[in-house]
């Protein structure tokens, strides 16, 4: 198996996350909708292993991006709560880039509180989709 | 039987509390106040809250039974999203403390303090409704007839 190969895509039912290294920087794109019941049961384990994967390569910027993504619940936003979480425990971490659409009304809400639980290793980054 | 008065912007579901129905009404209650609005960033702010409800209302209905309402008054140039469903009395408990922490505090300092906490628990998310009211700007109102509850997200429209 190739290196690249460990961050592998996951697709749960309407929702898509694949993920791509460009020299020292991932990014993970998500798509469709995070509408499931349990989104953590799917969500919560991968991103602890991009976060374990991105310690480990010593990377310094993983990309989020959510601007594709047409609906995220409450309980989706949970998953990315924890990983800011664990992003925030790391001594010399990387940086964690949420980027969103701002004309998409759930993406300018979300993101932006999201990054303030963590501002000095998570930012947003909006687009003009 | 409806007894009110309806707008022509007026629309009421009944559903069982089933979870691959939440979605299906989310797209059609954007659609719905995308046409009736013509204010697609309230149509979605609308929307969420009803798809929040509605998943709040799937995991803890006590019944077989649950039903989203949503009504439109412009005469108060308000929208209101309804969700009614019967619940166990400690889940109305849980729902009165619930409401009653996130509407004493600003809204978005409540809303980071929740996630963190939520952050530090197993099991459910529990932000949907101070996200309804930080991220969506409605107001939450809460009432409970013979173990019956009712939760409404009220939007303020901007005059015409």
């Amino acid at each position: 198996m190739s290196s690249e190969r460990v961050f592998v895509s996951l697709k749960v039912d309407t929702l898509s996350i694949v993920p791509r290294l460009d020299g020292d920087i991932l990014r993970v794109a998500m798509s469709g909708a995070v509408e499931m019941r349990d989104p953590g049961d799917a969500l919560n384990p991968y991103w602890t292993h991009i976060d374990e994967e991105a310690l480990r390569r010593n990377l310094k910027t993983v990309e989020l991006d959510v601007t594709d993504l047409n609906f995220m619940n409450s309980s989706g936003i949970l998953t990315l709560v924890r990983w800011i979480t664990r992003c925030k425990s790391h001594s010399n971490g990387y940086r964690l880039v949420l980027l969103y659409d701002r004309n998409v009304t759930w993406q300018r809400a979300s993101i932006p509180t999201l990054a303030k639980l963590a501002p000095n290793v998570v930012v947003s980054a909006e687009i003009d989709g | 039987m409806i007894t009110e008065r309806l707008s022509s912007d007026y629309v009421e579901m009944r559903f069982g509390p089933r979870w691959t129905y939440i979605s299906c009404v989310r797209r059609f209650v954007a659609s719905f106040f995308m046409i009736g609005l013509s204010d697609k960033e309230r149509a979605e702010q609308i929307s969420m809250a009803a798809s929040e409800l509605l998943e709040n209302a799937v995991k803890y209905a006590s019944e077989e039974e649950g039903y989203l309402k949503i009504s439109i008054a412009k005469a108060d140039n308000e929208v209101d999203v309804c969700v009614k469903n019967k619940a166990e009395p400690h889940h109305i408990n849980t729902l009165r403390r619930e409401l009653a922490l996130i509407q004493a505090g600003q809204p978005e300092a409540v809303y980071l303090k929740k996630m963190e906490e939520a952050a530090m628990t197993e099991g459910q998310s529990r932000l949907g409704l101070i996200r309804i009211l930080f991220e969506a700007g409605a107001r939450l109102r809460l009432d409970v007839v013979d173990g019956e509850v009712s939760i409404h997200a009220i939007f303020k429209l901007e005059a015409a």
